[in-house]
């Protein structure tokens, strides 16, 4: 069971890394650049990432798993936000879809995924008998969390040249910064 | 009352998962609570967006 703790802990991290490269993707290879809402469930998906991060870095602790939750309701606030905004017909939408829903909508959907998940996580007792303090990282570990670092890195430089150093506009239509 | 930069969750995000992978634990949980309060912060800043509709 615990070596299933961990799998399953690396593969949320690696699938949240996914997630925010294929949301890159929709950024730099098809121009949609996040408005102020998308970037705050941007912000939340690597907060819950950093949970599930340190899971994989340090072993199993509830506090982590604490913070992969909470991280996933604050988004899902924010998506749920989102949705409501473009609810009612005759609204609009912001950017693409994808298989018929928009991103905010899957953002909502992943963030009460990934809640549950954690929460199914936490039945898993034998994960922390081991302790934080004794668990030694596989290189297999350190290569994921360097790449989320990298990833996180990443969010913040594109967030920087895209809003610069005040509040994003609400429709933004090029980099900020990249513009003076 | 004064609106922070979007960036600023991001970047707290970045020092609390380097904190992490250096080996500071616990330390990254303060930080990432830190980002989660600046990043509900952010939020509220940005609640009353052109494309709010009347609830």
């Amino acid at each position: 069971m615990l070596a299933l703790s961990r799998a399953l802990n690396a593969l949320a991290l690696l699938g949240i890394c996914g997630v925010l490269l294929a949301a890159f993707y929709w950024q730099l290879a098809r121009g949609e650049l996040p408005c102020p809402l998308c970037l705050l469930q941007r912000a939340a998906l690597l907060g819950a990432g950093l949970g599930f991060m340190l899971n994989v870095r340090f072993g199993s602790s509830e506090s982590h798993y604490g913070v992969v939750i909470v991280s996933a309701l604050v988004g899902a606030a924010v998506a749920a936000r989102q949705v409501l905004l473009h609810i009612v017909p005759g609204t609009g939408s912001h950017g693409s879809a994808l298989l018929g829903w928009h991103f905010y909508t899957w953002a909502l959907v992943a963030f009460f995924l990934i809640a549950l998940f954690a929460g199914a996580l936490l039945f898993i007792q034998a994960q922390f008998a081991e302790g934080v303090s004794d668990w030694r990282p596989t290189p297999t570990a350190q290569v994921l969390g360097w790449l989320f670092v990298l990833i996180v890195l990443g969010n913040a430089v594109s967030t920087l040249l895209e809003c610069g150093f005040g509040p994003c506009p609400d429709n933004p239509t090029g980099y900020e910064l990249l513009q003076k | 009352m004064i609106s922070l930069p979007m960036a600023v969750p991001f970047v707290v995000l970045v020092l609390a998962a380097i904190v992490a992978m250096v080996g500071f634990r616990r330390t990254a949980v303060w930080i990432w609570f830190l980002a989660l309060a600046v990043t509900v912060y952010v939020l509220q800043s940005h609640i009353t967006d052109p494309l709010k509709i009347a609830l």
